[in-house]
């Protein structure tokens, strides 16, 4: 079983203290990208839920230990070059967020001295109950990591709303946003469990976003929702000195309301939406900002000029700063954390997760074929919010490339007018293709487009080849489907025709070198004039199965011709899908009557059908078996929500052979509205692995959840839950393995085998004590762990030598 | 990994529909390289064209009275030799240039030097019109000629005299050609339809071989093998395979009316691969000259002129095709040479190498801190590229930053419909078209509306353009009828789209008539 698709923006993500790694928190894990190759390296496994807080303790270089806090209520203490679990502490409440002023100010040496560690947390409070009208659900509390305890009965602050804690880089102060007010708290500077951190609060007309200290001074930076930012200069003097002397002088404290307590406080405006990312540079010269506009803003905080980083692509989540002070991190909101070479801000490298889902606009939210799957390399390809395709291969969890649908300048913050709204491709994955709408404003403008795409040869990316505006006038496409074999496609159209394009690739003689290859339409069919809802080929191509709304009509695609009618089903068949080689036909049709419905070819005949709200159906190339995803309804949903296990499970996935209506296997998943289901080709270099396991898998099945998180694993297995498949990919080196000296310029050496009979085969695994303490002394990890691992394997000697 | 788009994407105007064949093939690129020039002014019909065998290639051009020898480069006559009683039907340079022959219609031949214009011999022995001339290609004491009289004869230049008589020809023989291979093998052809190869070692005045054209043979021309003779008679050029026995190859009837002319053409090396480089050129009184590929059997280029062209010739370095009309202008299509690019350039390395040699940079200039800068890549280097800037328009750059109605008028004002379409669909796309509409002032609203005018019609913006244009009278009627300009401008969209519908009608009307005869045709 493979799990992937993670967001990585759920939380900030945090610098190793080289800058060489950064440690994002994706789902229940923390994984540790490069920063130089941004792959990823290693991962922190083991929280239950997901971890909102990863925060690497400061120190020199080589130090590698980070804290990290979860939903799941404990807080975790690694060492994250091995990686490994250090010590765990329960909280028993949700954390949302945590903050260790302590550690962030001084170097490390303070935790050798045993001084206790205290953090501030962010918590959700269950226990407060609902029928209060003005729940408190969120608590600022204060925790002792070194004993592991709570501070007792100490709640700093109660908010609505669990809230993001920031800290300033100094660790002097941390704060909270609630609502129009910012709660300021300076940490005491022998932080005890009975000290007290003072608190001020500052406050402003609007809703406040996002706030930030400053590294040195005493500025503190707030965002608002209407794209104001604040820097108030000079907080808490009063407070935070003298204690609680208020004292209101208003006209000597320019733009401070009320009896705030800060000298004065001054207004930025450029941004025209939410601020979302507000920070300080780490000289305190500058402060960046960005939101929903995918503009990153520099502001030189003296004189408040601007810099601008713009098109990024997508709203900014987060920026993060790192040890290095040419390096940073923004975090987009379309799951990619680009890393930024800092005075210049060029972007080095990005990490690039799966898209997440967005919404599309009215008719097109609940399409279907929001995936397409490559069967044989095991991609998904997925729709971005700025017009494009990401190809994202499954089995290595990362980002493949993007294919820029529509060559449009993406504004983030505009609304939305042009849609990807399908995606399709051939069953060998050399050709794609794609529909775009232009949805029209007033009445005017709208366009559709068609565009077919070809898997260059040797780059292995699809560049266009053809596009096909308004290819059924202005009606809309309701599918695109591929001939397995051929180069050959169907769109079928709510106009109420189908078409049926070929491609002609005419590569002339060799005296006219002119390749000219496009896509054509070959036929046009229609039945009664009735909306074409769902279009799909026989897996030999030789029968083109089309929806006229409730009827099924067969079609020859070469000839054109008509050679079957069968229905009819209640409501419009949404998707159509051949069951592997069989004689059968999968339909699946959604409001008002749901229904899944299978079709005997043979007999053209209903086979057997069931009142279920189907998501997605994937059918077996070769087996007869098809598995669909379907949504629990709502009754069912209620009996079993009293089972603990079902939490949260609204869908679920069946296992059909076409012959028997009973599903030969199910599973039950969360988030199953929007989702996706494929089977995939067992990659080969995959199998490898798994050889032991006996018989391998031929086929997998994919499924992608809602949220774009994905699980792969092995239908036909019986224990298809607890089997564990090692993931393919072994995690890529740490360094960018660029061929320096010899190697760069001449290439690699070809290796000269010996003479391989008199191989010794050597045995570097029972003889680990020669190789521990070997290697340049500053690679080698601490020598305490070192100690520990050098006698662990004299023991395991000692042990195989008694054998 | 994905790409930032850290750029800003221009608009694009939609892409137009590709025509399935390609519109140029090398070969017509080839032809069409071939820059025209326009020789006016000749008195009467070009009635032949010769090249010389020798560089640079001087072509000889025989009009009225007259022979005219021009120079290739620059396509201006180098000497006129106008010593004829009667028009001069042909000429012919010798295999070594030196010497010209020509014949005119009172039957006299006449030999001149090509440098001097005296004329060294005069051959007298026809007794009707000479029309055709010709000099062997390696041979320089012999040429053959033939005329009215019927008779083809073969001179003995040197010393005035006809050496051989070959009698056979029943009708006025009108042209002839030497092999390329041998020089005693000639063809002439006639107007008694035939096509007779002679061998001059031959006595008896006996054809080797025969062929029948099927009509007066007007031009008849070896080619390049030896083996295949072109012959042009009518309306159409055969092609012989006079090795084959003389049977007909193929039989290009591609021109309208009768072909006066056929000549050997070479497509330059670089296009086609060896030995099959050679083409035919054809010209008839239709205007057309037609390439025709005697390899592949198929007409690769076909160029109209303005006239019914009578004479066609081709320079053996590939560097000219001159062509005469019979309205005495010639046409001289004429290539850039490669080979005088590289000698040039030549030159100027070498110029370039002694002007280095006179300036040593020392580092006392302060050029020679620059110096190296502006070096080019030679040919074998690694070119590293620089970013590619992107070259925004007026409109772009407005869209850039946000003004929406000035992006408009710009784009309005510089004529190009496909870009103002793409820019009001990315306004469209923005949201932001109405508006843009609703801000413009009465000036820009006039040129909005001559742009409907012109453009709603149009099939490929009609999409857009009728619902725009519906929205604006909406939008601004108020405006409209307040100035007496705007209204004149709605009298002309309202004409235009008034002629629009009818067309829609009367094309409807077609298609009732069409479609049942299509639905029967369909039944059957």
């Amino acid at each position: 079983m493979i799990r992937g698709g993670s967001s990585y923006i759920s939380s900030p993500p945090a610098f190793s203290n080289d800058a060489k790694r950064l440690l994002v928190c994706t789902a229940n894990t923390v994984s540790i990208f490069s920063t130089s190759t941004a792959l990823q390296v290693a991962s922190l496994e083991g929280h239950t839920a997901a971890v909102t807080s990863v925060i690497v303790v400061p120190g020199t270089k080589v130090l590698c230990y980070c804290w990290t806090a979860s939903l799941d209520g404990t807080i975790r203490y690694w060492d994250f070059s091995v990686p490994e679990l250090l010590k765990t502490l329960d909280v028993k409440m949700p954390i949302f967020s945590m903050v260790i002023p302590s550690i962030v100010g001084q170097p490390a040496e303070s935790n050798e001295k045993l001084t206790d560690v205290f953090a501030y947390l962010s918590i959700e409070d269950k226990k407060v109950q609902e029928n209060r009208p003005k729940a408190m659900h969120g608590q600022i509390r204060k925790c002792n990591l070194t004993a592991s305890r709570m501070v007792g009965g100490l709640i700093l602050k109660e908010t609505p709303q669990p809230e993001f804690i920031t800290v300033s880089s100094s660790g002097k102060f941390f704060g909270i946003r609630n609502k129009r007010k910012l709660h300021v708290w300076s940490v005491p500077a022998i932080d005890s469990g009975r000290s007290l951190a003072k608190k001020i609060t500052l406050h402003h007309s609007k809703t406040l976003s996002v706030l930030a200290f400053h590294p040195t001074e005493r500025i503190v930076a707030a965002g608002d929702v209407t794209g104001r930012i604040l820097v108030w200069r000079g907080f808490g003097y009063r407070t935070f000195s003298t204690g609680d002397e208020l004292v209101n002088k208003e006209e000597e404290h320019p733009g401070v309301r009320g009896n705030d307590d800060a000298d004065s406080c001054s207004t930025w405006h450029w941004h025209s939406a939410e601020v979302k990312v507000l920070s300080f540079s780490s000289d305190g010269a500058y402060l960046y900002s960005g939101g929903k506009e995918g503009v990153l803003v520099v502001w030189q905080l003296d004189t408040g000029k601007k810099k601008f980083l713009p098109r990024i692509g997508s709203p900014l989540l987060c920026f993060t700063d790192s040890p290095d002070p040419t390096l940073s991190s923004i975090s987009c909101a379309d799951n990619l954390i680009h890393m930024l070479e800092m005075p210049s801000m060029d972007i080095l490298k990005t990490i690039s997760g799966i898209k997440l889902p967005h919404s599309f606009p009215g008719r097109y939210e609940g399409l279907s074929s929001g995936f397409a799957f490559d069967y044989t390399s095991g991609l998904v390809a997925l729709r971005t919010e700025s017009y494009g395709i990401q190809f994202y291969s499954l089995f290595d969890d990362h980002g493949m490339y993007e294919v820029q649908v529509c060559e449009r300048n993406h504004q983030p913050g505009d609304e939305i007018s042009v849609v990807v709204i399908l995606v399709a491709l051939s069953q060998d994955g050399s050709m794609m293709s794609t529909v775009e709408v232009k949805l029209p404003e007033e009445g005017i403008g709208g366009l559709v487009c068609l565009k077919f795409w070809a898997l260059g040869s040797e780059n292995k990316k699809f560049t266009l080849s053809t596009v096909i505006y308004e290819p059924h006038r202005d009606a809309g496409i309701s599918a695109v489907a591929f001939h397995p074999t051929r180069h050959m496609a169907v769109s079928s159209s709510y106009g109420g025709d189908f078409k049926v394009w070929v491609c002609n690739d005419e590569i002339h003689q060799k005296g006219q070198t002119l390749q000219n290859s496009g896509w054509a339409c070959l036929a046009v069919g229609a039945y009664k004039k009735k909306p074409m809802t769902a279009a799909a080929f026989s897996l030999d191509g030789s029968v083109l199965a089309v929806a006229a709304e409730t009827v099924i009509t067969l079609w020859d695609p070469d000839k054109n011709v008509l050679l079957a009618v069968i229905g009819e089903t209640f409501s419009p068949i949404v998707t159509l899908s051949f069951a592997g080689k069989s004689e059968y036909l999968v339909s699946v049709s959604r409001d008002p009557k749901p229904q899944l419905s299978v079709w005997n070819m043979s007999k053209l005949s209903l086979s057997w059908s069931y009142r279920l709200h189907i998501e997605a159906v994937a059918c077996a190339v070769d087996l007869l078996s098809f598995a669909v995803l379907a949504l629990l309804p709502e009754s069912s949903m209620c009996t079993e929500s009293n089972e603990s296990m079902s939490q949260g499970r609204d869908g679920a996935i069946l296992l059909f052979n076409v012959m028997d209506p009973v599903p030969v296997a199910s599973w039950s998943v969360r988030k199953a509205k929007g989702g996706g289901l494929s089977f995939l080709q067992g990659n080969p270099s995959f199998l490898e692995e798994n050889i032991s396991d006996g018989n391998a898998p031929k086929e997998l099945l994919v499924y992608v959840n809602g949220d774009h998180e994905y699980v792969l694993f092995d239908p036909y297995s019986n224990e298809a839950n607890e089997v564990s498949m090692a993931r393919r990919k072994g995690l890529v080196e740490l360094e960018e393995t660029g061929q320096v000296g010899y190697a760069s310029i001449y290439g690699e050496l070809p290796e000269f085998k010996r003479n391989q009979t008199s191989l010794v085969p050597s045995v570097p695994s029972e003889r680990p004590w020669e190789t521990i303490f070997s290697g340049s002394s500053h690679n080698l990890p601490p020598l305490t762990k070192l100690c520990a691992a050098f006698l662990e394997s004299l023991m395991e000697k000692r042990t195989a030598a008694v054998e | 990994m994905a790409e930032p788009n850290s750029t800003f994407k221009p608009i694009k105007p939609k892409l137009k529909p590709k025509p399935r064949t390609p519109k140029q093939t090398p070969e017509s690129k080839y032809w069409s390289s071939f820059k025209t020039h326009q020789i006016p002014d000749l008195i009467s019909s070009i009635t032949s064209l010769t090249f010389s065998p020798s560089p640079p290639h001087p072509f000889a051009a025989t009009h009225s009275t007259s022979l005219k020898i021009f120079n290739p480069q620059t396509l201006s006559p180098s000497s006129t030799i106008s010593s004829f009683s009667d028009v001069v039907s042909s000429a012919s340079f010798r295999s070594d240039g030196l010497l010209i022959a020509a014949s005119d219609l009172s039957g006299l031949i006449q030999v001149f030097d090509v440098k001097t214009r005296t004329p060294l011999r005069k051959l007298r022995s026809h007794t009707r019109p000479v029309r055709f001339l010709k000099y062997p290609l390696h041979d320089k004491l012999h040429l053959v000629s033939g005329g009215d009289d019927a008779v083809v004869k073969y001179w003995d230049v040197a010393s005035e005299t006809p050496l051989l008589e070959l009698l056979g020809h029943k009708d006025y023989v009108r042209c002839g050609d030497f092999s390329p291979v041998s020089h005693e093998m000639c063809v002439t052809g006639s107007y008694d339809h035939t096509v007779k190869l002679w061998d001059v070692r031959v006595t008896g005045s006996k054809t080797v071989m025969e062929v029948n054209h099927g009509k007066p043979v007007e031009s008849v021309v070896f080619l390049p093998s030896g083996g295949l003779v072109a012959t042009a008679g009518g309306n159409s050029v055969r092609i012989w395979d006079f090795i084959g026995g003389g049977k007909m190859v193929y039989s290009m009837e591609s021109h309208t009316k009768t072909v006066t002319s056929v000549c050997v053409g070479r497509v330059g090396k670089e296009n086609v691969e060896e030995g099959r480089e050679h083409r035919v050129l054809s010209v008839g009184l239709d205007g057309y000259m037609k390439v025709f590929d005697y390899g592949r059997m198929k007409v690769t280029h076909s160029m109209r002129f303005p006239a019914p062209l009578m004479s066609i010739g081709f320079s053996p370095d590939c560097g000219v095709r001159v062509i005469g009309s019979s309205n005495g202008v010639m046409y001289v299509g004429k290539r850039k040479m490669k080979e005088e690019n590289v000698e040039s350039s030549l030159r100027s390395f070498w110029s370039l190498g002694v002007e280095q040699e006179r300036r040593v940079m020392r580092p006392s200039y302060f050029r020679y801190f620059h110096r190296g800068q502006g070096e080019k890549p030679k040919e074998g280097d690694y070119l590293v590229m620089g970013p590619k800037k992107v070259k925004l328009a007026e409109h772009d750059k407005l869209l850039k930053k946000f003004r929406h109605k000035e992006a408009l008028v710009s784009v309005l004002g510089n004529k190009n419909p496909e870009n103002v379409v793409a820019v009001m669909e990315e306004l469209v796309a923005r949201r932001k078209l109405l508006k843009c509409v609703e801000n413009l002032d009465n000036e820009e609203l006039g040129s909005l509306l001559m742009f409907l005018q012109k453009y709603s019609t149009v099939p490929r913006f009609s999409g857009l353009l009728m619902g725009l244009t519906k929205k604006v009278l909406e939008m601004r009627v108020e405006d409209i009828r307040a100035s007496e300009a705007l209204k004149g401008q709605i009298r002309n969209l309202k004409r235009s789209v008034e002629e629009e519908i009818r067309i829609q009608h009367s094309l409807q009307e077609l298609q009732g008539i069409i479609s049942p005869l299509l639905r029967i045709a369909g039944r059957g």
